[in-house]
């Protein structure tokens, strides 16, 4: 039996994109037949749950029930990859529940393979939220993604600062998710549904839908710009796919 | 079904003829079908819509909606021939997001069938938006237009690869006499009873090209 996968996508600034980078993942593993569950801590409504509300479940990570919930199962359900969606605020605390309920030790014997997909900000802040959660990140794979769906400038940071602090973290991986045209992103908003439903021209329920054929090639082309990335980090690979498969968005 | 054609008369340069095209073959499907839907992309040059106003809008593709406002008309499979004039201030801006929003698969699977005529000219420009092209466009939906009032019968070899279509010069007295905002090509045809005058028959011999590129795409599609 293949090794549960969890994977944390957060940041402790607010607004940087945690929940679009989120689906976008959901979306990877879904045109990759991964099966995957996804968890959504911004209790009580969460943005995760409206765009894959099928799949995902909205818990408060730092309660104990919730904590059982996700990680007691991880062994115990089918979809072999957990994604969980960490609200503003919450990566280190998260990260300190992680270490004391033993799940970080877990994930460096082997029986759990742990990634964090780490967002960036353009702040400084960041920087320093690098050098915190790099103390967390011995047996996980670390993520460092520079999003710039919201247009974030990084070159607020000296380049040598920010290298000096990527480099602390042994195996990081850079991460880029280009910027989205503005009016395709609120459309998807506003249909409420996966990027690869928008792209399909589908509405939740898979039924047909009327989005704007340009948004929609703006849609998947970047889309596609991602999950290149998403490629070149073998992101497959991580969950034990690897297998080059077909994906739904390129039927 | 035939697929509903859209027609993107195009180049890099101002002043290389491209609206006179856009008249002619509007004025063509006009006859032929009984409609045609034109969009005028031009800011700086004479206008398609001042010529044809019954069937023309102005469009723009500098932001977003206003590509959604032309796109999402022209991926329709409606049946309604289309014909941009696409200005050469929004050339590039065109065929970067036609490429980005993945315009001509789409139209493939939407039984749309787009000719890009691109109106040449023998200077760098052209040469580099002519490369480009045909890069992105597969070449049974790329023509070159050799428009002989503008490159005098020397078309650069290089603009010459692929289909081609000459568009012959008139006399300057009659370029003047067409280019008069009262002027129509078929309004001519059904006037002038002489069928052997010099404008008669050049107008013929544009329809005769359209109907061919028409065949072309028919075939295509079988």
């Amino acid at each position: 039996m293949a090794k549960p996968v969890v994977i944390v996508v957060g940041a402790d600034k607010g607004g940087v994109g945690k929940t679009t980078v989120s689906r976008t993942l959901l979306d990877y593993f879904s045109a990759n037949n991964v099966p995957t569950r996804a968890f959504d801590t911004e209790s009580p409504r969460g943005t995760l749950k409206r765009f894959h509300p099928e799949i995902t479940e909205i818990v408060d990570m730092t309660t104990t029930p919730d904590q059982m919930k996700i990680f007691d199962t991880l062994n115990a359900v089918s979809p072999s990859v957990t994604v969980i969606d960490v609200r503003a605020g919450l990566m280190s605390p998260s990260l300190v529940a992680l270490r004391d309920i033993g799940f970080l030790d877990a994930a460096k014997s082997g029986q759990i393979t742990f990634a964090v997909f780490h967002i960036l900000g353009s702040s400084i802040a960041s920087l320093d939220e690098i050098a915190e959660t790099a103390n967390f990140m011995t047996g996980a794979k670390y993520f460092l993604v520079k999003n710039f769906i919201n247009n974030t400038s990084f070159f607020e940071w000296d380049q040598s600062t920010y290298n000096s602090y990527f480099h602390r973290i042994k195996d990081a991986t850079d991460l880029t998710i280009p910027k989205l045209n503005e009016m395709a992103f609120e459309q998807v908003e506003v249909a409420s549904v996966p990027f690869l439903k928008f792209v399909a021209n589908k509405g939740i329920h898979d039924d047909p839908a009327n989005y704007s054929f340009v948004l929609r090639g703006y849609v998947r082309h970047w889309l596609a710009n991602v999950w290149s990335e998403f490629d070149r980090i073998k992101l497959t690979d991580l969950v034990g796919g690897g297998k080059s498969v077909l994906r739904g968005g390129e039927k | 079904m035939p697929a509903t054609p859209v027609y993107i008369i195009c180049s890099p340069r101002p002043q290389v003829g491209r609206t006179l095209i856009a008249r002619l073959l509007c004025e063509f499907l006009l006859l032929k079908n009984g409609n045609v839907a034109a969009f005028d992309l031009n800011l700086k040059e004479p206008s398609l819509l001042e010529y044809l106003p019954h069937v023309t809008e102005t469009a723009d593709v500098m932001d977003t909606y206003g590509k959604m406002q032309l796109m999402d008309r022209v991926i329709v499979d409606d049946g309604l021939g289309k014909v941009i004039d696409l200005g050469f201030h929004a050339f590039d801006e065109f065929f970067r997001m036609s490429e980005e929003i993945g315009f001509m698969k789409e139209a493939r699977r939407r039984n749309v069938a787009p000719m890009v005529l691109f109106v040449a000219d023998n200077d760098r420009v052209s040469m580099r938006g002519h490369e480009m092209l045909r890069h992105q466009i597969p070449p049974a939906n790329f023509i070159t237009v050799d428009n002989e009032y503008v490159v005098r019968g020397e078309l650069s070899e290089a603009l010459t690869q692929g289909h081609t279509l000459r568009l012959s010069a008139l006399p300057l007295f009659l370029k003047t006499y067409i280019d008069r905002l009262t002027f129509s090509f078929t309004g001519y045809l059904r006037q002038e009873k002489d069928s052997s005058t010099e404008l008669h028959q050049w107008i013929r011999r544009n329809y005769f090209a359209f109907r061919e590129i028409e065949m072309s795409l028919i075939l295509q599609r079988s």
